[in-house]
């Protein structure tokens, strides 16, 4: 005889956090297959449509460049391999967020008619976007190779930095996916709030250059620790301070907490809001 | 027809589906889309209570077929939610002894840029089976359905009746223990129509659990062995089909004709 599920009401406000994220790991298939499949929906299963996900962010790498040097006057080959490293980390982020922010919106009738965990799907979006952040990675070997000091031994900090990225952007994708749920135009506002946050973030400049007045950015900023991390080993082959360190883990973990309680206390909401 | 095979694994009156006492309010805002510059310009909160349903007790037992009948909103959808586990009730307690495959609950066409295929399987692992399970089950989804090499197209090239014949194959294939059908029926031509009524007629022979939702009321009198009627939240009567779709039909002043029996 198959096991008795029970339903009850909601008396606090989160789900047994155990049984809730094994019911997730049962599901990692589902957010393999669906972030595959997304993507393949948008061709990038395609050669053209690989390319293009090199070809897109390497084209605006080039206008940001044009522009560094339009509004500073000289720019060399540091700058542009610190703008294309910070920018590709950044678009990794900011795609999770605007596919996240979708994700329970979209996913209308799957919610609607089927009980799993709704975590799901904005995890599904950062992994979508970190498909689409790999190529990129190919790219930033190459420039770095001619155009950043040679390889250190600080690069095997990345993939701890790049989880810790991936930590922050899944922690944002649960935000934004929450946040659209109630206010249905917040995606209609995110490409002005990304574009301002490419601006007040360390990837057309570096930090070192703030005017003393806007130096808390570094702090304020989530991502600002993370570019500077990042850029500073493949750049300069430097490794992250300890307080670098700490603003990351912090960012990515505080967010990630706060992000995931608004989330699971809410979702079993969605199939009413939707 | 080939009709295929069940397993027995239920001993026929075993309880499926119990329920005590619920009750499901919905909040809802007055505003059709909630966004932000409603939430800066409107005075005050206007909030609207819904009350969905209303002290609900019910208990369904394996090997038999409850039709749910009643007017629209009188949370005939809500309590199938419920029951599925997608919804949180209110207050009260259900419990469920057993698999339940809602029609349309494996997803089905949830993205319409991608094919049938994806998109069964996609449902499928949603809804917690693993890939294996559901490819061992795709060739008898697809035949069931017959739609043939239509799998592979994109689901927006879908008719509505493909559509149909594609969730209603997926949520029986899978051998649901509690099979839920929610005014899916009626998009299937007569031949298909049949075929489903037999499939059901089959898994109530083998001692599953079925609810169906709909207002085709012949169908339910054909079909289903009990008749649960819900008006405003509440059960109104509960029992044999013919007694009750009579007092029903007598609520809703409509004299015997053919409309009232089925959705055209």
């Amino acid at each position: 005889m198959a096991h008795v599920q029970v339903y009850e009401p909601f008396r606090r406000g989160l789900p047994k956090v155990l049984p809730y994220f094994a019911q997730v790991w049962r599901r990692r298939s589902f957010v393999a297959e669906y972030s595959r499949s997304y993507l393949r929906a948008q061709d990038f299963g395609s050669l053209f449509g690989q390319l293009w996900l090199i070809l897109n962010p390497l084209l605006l790498a080039f206008v940001y460049f044009l522009l560094i040097i339009v509004i500073g006057g000289d720019a060399d080959g540091k700058r542009f391999a610190h703008l294309t490293s910070g920018l590709f980390l950044f678009y990794l982020v900011t795609n999770a967020v605007t596919i996240g922010a979708k994700s329970i919106t979209s996913g209308g009738k799957l919610i609607l008619n089927s009980a799993f965990p709704r975590f799901v799907l904005p995890l599904s979006a950062t992994v979508i976007s970190f498909f689409r952040f790999i190529p990129t990675l190919v790219v930033l070997a190459v420039i770095t190779a001619f155009l950043a000091s040679p390889w250190s031994v600080n690069l095997l900090f990345l993939p701890i930095i790049l989880f810790l990225v991936l930590l922050l952007a899944l922690a944002l994708a649960l935000l934004f996916a929450t946040l659209n749920v109630y206010f249905r135009d917040t995606k209609n506002f995110l490409p002005y709030v990304t574009r301002a946050w490419l601006y007040l973030s360390p990837v057309l400049y570096e930090s070192s250059a703030l005017s003393p007045a806007l130096a808390p950015l570094k702090f304020i900023n989530p991502l600002a620790s993370f570019i500077d991390a990042w850029s500073g080993i493949i750049v300069n082959g430097i490794a992250p301070s300890a307080t670098t360190w700490l603003l990351m883990i912090g960012w990515s973990l505080g967010l990630l907490f706060i992000s995931l309680y608004l989330f699971l206390s809410r979702e079993r909401e969605f199939a009413l809001r939707i | 027809m080939n009709l295929l095979s069940v397993s027995d694994d239920h001993n026929a009156g075993g309880r499926a589906v119990t329920i005590k006492n619920l009750d499901l309010t919905y909040i809802t805002t007055v505003e059709k889309k909630p966004t932000f510059r409603q939430a800066l310009t409107r005075t005050g909160r206007k909030t609207r209570e819904v009350r969905a349903l209303e002290g609900v007790n019910l208990e369904i037992p394996y090997g038999s077929v409850l039709g749910v009948i009643g007017s629209n909103g009188a949370g005939k959808s809500s309590l199938m939610r419920v029951i599925s586990g997608i919804i949180p009730p209110t207050s009260g307690r259900v419990e469920i002894a057993g698999k339940v495959s809602t029609l349309l609950a494996l997803g089905v066409g949830f993205n319409p840029r991608l094919t049938g295929r994806e998109n069964v399987i996609l449902g499928g692992l949603a809804a917690g089976l693993n890939r294996a399970e559901i490819e061992q089950q795709f060739e008898e989804i697809t035949a069931f359905a017959e739609i043939g090499d239509a799998i592979d197209s994109p689901m927006k090239t879908y008719s509505s009746g493909m559509y149909s014949r594609l969730a209603f194959a997926v949520s029986v294939v899978v051998e649901p223990d509690i099979l839920i059908i929610d005014e899916a029926l009626s998009t299937g031509d007569a031949k298909f129509k049949k075929k489903c009524l037999e499939r059901i007629k089959s898994l109530r022979s083998h001692n599953r659990a079925i609810i169906i939702v709909s207002h085709a009321l012949a169908t339910i009198n054909d079909i289903c062995n009990d008749v649960l009627w819900l008006n405003q939240g509440k059960i109104m009567m509960r029992g044999e089909p013919g007694a009750v779709i009579a007092a029903y039909k007598e609520s809703l002043h409509v004299a015997a004709s053919p409309s009232a029996d089925e959705d055209v």
